[in-house]
């Protein structure tokens, strides 16, 4: 097996979660598929890089996406709040 | 492990993905989601890197999602979810992630003649924990300083009072 097939696996799952990023309209959905890219990022990087280091990166990039979540729920929750919506269109005045 | 497994387990990973995108109920979708990051988990296993399984299934799968259903179960707005997005717009965001998708896969045509070898080899807590403190010291350092600030960050946006 070469690395192009195990790139390929992790090009088509961040190919599949962008496309559910830009055509999904809620917002909670939106950062789903957002956890989701950067898990076909984690892969690629455990599959391609140089076995120990990339681990201890992958473990690194854990710590990013928990964060991440965490924050961008809250963010989902003040907007959910103000807005009383979770559709993205549906959100159109900067003013909260 | 065998490429068998490799393959099984990416393609479940991108099934789920792919449901996930025809999904409308919020749970069912969080559920695939699940399907998938478990999935990930198997992939993780078949290439070797056992702590990496163990830590997407503890963090990704246990906290994250615990993390999304509860936010789907205080959000009340989150059921009564009707699209509002034009056609046009969902066929742009596919013909966009399709093009992302070739020239992601044609500029991966050079790793064609890279062989990755799929024997089992052990990469255990230990070497991982001499990178981490030795050579990667210092981004994990500041990768608590991020964590913190998102504590923070989180607390003070979710805590945060409606004004009138």
């Amino acid at each position: 097996m070469s690395a192009y097939n195990l790139a390929g696996i992790s090009f088509l799952l961040f190919a599949l979660a962008a496309a559910g990023f830009l055509t999904c309209g809620s917002v909670v959905r939106m950062l789903m598929f957002l956890e989701l890219m950067l898990n076909a990022a984690n892969i690629a990087l455990v599959a391609l890089g140089p076995q120990p280091a990339s681990q201890a990166y992958a473990v690194l990039l854990f710590a990013i996406a928990a964060a991440e979540a965490g924050v961008g729920l809250a963010l989902v929750i003040t907007l959910a709040r103000s807005f009383k919506t979770l559709e993205a269109a549906n959100i159109k005045e900067l003013k909260g | 492990m065998t490429p068998a497994a490799v393959y099984l387990f990416g393609g479940l990973a991108a099934l789920a993905t792919l449901l996930m995108l025809f999904q409308r109920n919020p749970v069912k979708a969080a559920m695939l989601m699940l399907t998938a990051l478990l999935s990930t988990a198997g992939l993780y296993l078949a290439l070797s890197a056992q702590l990496l399984a163990a830590l997407q299934i503890i963090l990704y799968a246990g906290a994250i999602m615990t993390l999304f259903i509860v936010a789907l179960t205080v959000m009340p707005q989150a059921w009564r979810d009707h699209p509002a997005r034009s056609p046009f717009l969902k066929v742009l965001g596919l013909a966009a992630s399709a093009v992302i998708l070739t020239e992601l896969v044609k500029l991966s045509a050079v790793l064609k003649t890279v062989p990755r070898s799929l024997d089992f080899s052990e990469t255990g807590a230990l070497a991982l924990g001499r990178e981490l403190f030795g050579r990667f010291a210092f981004q994990f350092e500041l990768l608590s300083l991020v964590i913190l600030a998102s504590i923070v960050a989180a607390v003070a946006l979710a805590g945060r009072r409606k004004q009138a």
